[in-house]
């Protein structure tokens, strides 16, 4: 495009947003109500995958060692399952630790115990596994294989909860593109016709400039432009208004994550997300007014 | 300069708007063209500047066939016409410069030369004075010399123009005319439809006639004054 043509539509552009500022005003704000619906499904999946990550890290596995399993060979099983590559951090619970804490679980009916031998429970392992093998099969896999070592006498792992967890994870994700998907198609609609109303406040320009030999770029140019800063605008807008319902909610959030709460730390956007919410914005603005223009042109055209 | 064969130009569901016109303008002929409303004055010129694309025939300007151009060559086939209308078509929201100065900015000229260019233009079509005018506040003549201006500024080679006397008293229709005939003797080509019998009788060189889209008449008239087939 010609330089005199960039500036011909830059112009347009600011004469336009002036001009028209209620329509863009409207347009904008219509965006940022779809677009802040949009990113609450964000937050909401966002805090939800930091929920889920903090909760991935409480599920270990415990391997009860073998009871004929000396002190040295304990330490040495130590060492090979810290040395596993599935291994996070693993902790060893001797058989008086966990005598004692038996007891002190027990508490005012620890006299139960009386009479028994102090080495009645076994010495076991408590592992934690790094994140991308808290998948429940992989889960699964890596128990039948602790089971094969001879030191070790058995291995629990809370299967329920790490099944659950999997189904969780899985749900959120097709929330995530069921919802996102519908609603992007619903404001893609809603702002295309939006944007019909400008182009009809519009139209003898578009008329005239069709007339006198104006490029079809440069006709559609200043109106994707407008398009691409309203839905940044509206990007900003719905940033703002999901960062004032954060800001109000947090407080709210140990009560509302119920038995969770421990592991609920309320997190607003990163860069990355403010970024993806903007230029969804944009990209949506930009796209509407194209395919709105496009439509508007074709059928104004025929019939005048 | 227009060679029209055979076209047709059909509407759904089956509305016949022109049927097997043919006819050719040559190079700096002003031709009126007639017929009652309804006639298809307004599409033939709508095929020339392809608002509309013809449903059968060919519609050659200067040599090459318009029949079926991309976008892009339909652009450049329209910088070549100039178009005025009966209603003016001017923007409300811009000053009689900046309507003007407008049809040169969007084909890639710079401001300045084309607001120079449009203030050229609107003194010698005696609009001195208007410049800043916005087009509510000009009487239908000067409206109607602001939109020759727009049309003259990309020196086009061809000048259409629909009713272009039909909103304007006789004094501002002469006056207007009086300014289409000067484009003419400049060597462009000139089409105007118009039903205004007066005005085809006093200017018309040459008449196409249009009854229920067909052609009826092409009478042109000799020096003497009276009119030959």
């Amino acid at each position: 495009m010609k330089w005199p043509l960039v500036g011909f539509v830059l112009r347009r552009v600011g004469q336009s947003l002036w001009q028209l500022r209620w329509n863009h005003l409207l347009t904008a704000t219509t965006m940022a109500l779809t677009l802040s619906v949009f990113g609450a499904f964000m937050l909401l999946q966002t805090n939800l995958e930091h929920l889920l990550k903090n909760w991935g890290e409480q599920i270990q596995l415990t391997a009860y060692v073998a009871k004929d399993v000396g002190s040295s060979e304990m330490q040495n099983l130590l060492e090979r399952v810290k040395a596993l590559p599935e291994v996070e951090r693993v902790a060893l619970t001797s058989q008086e630790q966990a005598w004692r804490e038996f007891r002190a679980a027990l508490g005012e009916q620890s006299g139960l115990l009386d009479g028994l031998p102090r080495d009645v429970l076994p010495a076991s392992l408590e592992i934690v596994l790094k994140p991308a093998e808290r998948d429940g099969p992989l889960i699964e896999q890596f128990a039948v294989r602790l089971r094969q070592d001879k030191a070790i006498a058995s291995v629990e792992f809370p299967q329920e909860w790490v099944d659950r967890l999997a189904l969780i994870v899985l749900a959120v994700q097709w929330l995530k593109w069921a919802c996102g998907g519908l609603l992007f198609l619903a404001a893609f609609f809603i702002v295309g016709n939006t944007v019909k109303l400008g182009l009809l406040a519009r139209r003898d320009e578009i008329a005239i400039m069709q007339w006198v030999g104006a490029s079809e770029a440069l006709i559609q140019a200043p109106f994707v432009l407008e398009g691409l800063i309203q839905g940044l605008a509206a990007g900003a807008l719905s940033l703002g208004a999901l960062w004032g319902a954060f800001a109000a909610l947090r407080g709210e959030m140990p009560t509302l994550a119920g038995f969770l709460a421990p592991l609920a730390q309320p997190q607003f956007f990163d860069r990355r997300n403010v970024a993806l919410l903007l230029a969804l914005g944009s990209i949506l603005g930009a796209a509407a007014s194209l395919f709105s223009l496009r439509r508007f042109t074709e059928k104004w055209l025929a019939s005048h | 300069m227009i060679q029209f064969q055979h076209v047709s130009k059909t509407y759904p569901p089956g509305l016949h708007a022109l049927s097997d016109i043919s006819f050719e303008i040559a190079k700096g002929e002003m031709v009126f063209l007639t017929g009652p409303s309804g006639a298809g004055k307004s599409t033939l010129l709508k095929l020339i500047f392809r608002a509309e694309e013809p449903s059968a025939g060919q519609i050659l300007i200067d040599g090459k066939d318009i029949t079926r151009l991309a976008s892009r060559a339909v652009a450049r086939l329209r910088r070549k016409i100039g178009l005025v209308f009966q209603e003016f078509k001017l923007l409300p929201e811009l000053t009689a410069l900046d309507n003007v100065a407008l049809a040169a900015q969007v084909i890639g000229a710079a401001k300045n030369d084309s607001r120079t260019k449009a203030f050229a233009l609107l003194r010698e079509l005696g609009l001195h004075g208007r410049y800043d005018a916005k087009p509510m506040t000009l009487s239908g003549g000067e409206q109607q010399r602001v939109a020759i201006a727009r049309a003259l500024i990309n020196q086009p080679m061809l000048f259409l123009a629909d009713e272009p006397t039909g909103n304007l008293d006789a004094e501002a229709a002469h006056e207007t005319m009086g300014h289409l005939l000067k484009i003419r003797d400049q060597g462009a080509t000139i089409v105007i439809a118009s039903h205004d019998l007066d005005m085809v009788n006093r200017y018309g060189t040459r008449v196409i006639s249009l009854r229920h889209g067909e052609l009826a008449d092409d009478l042109r008239r000799v020096e003497s004054g009276s009119a030959a087939s």
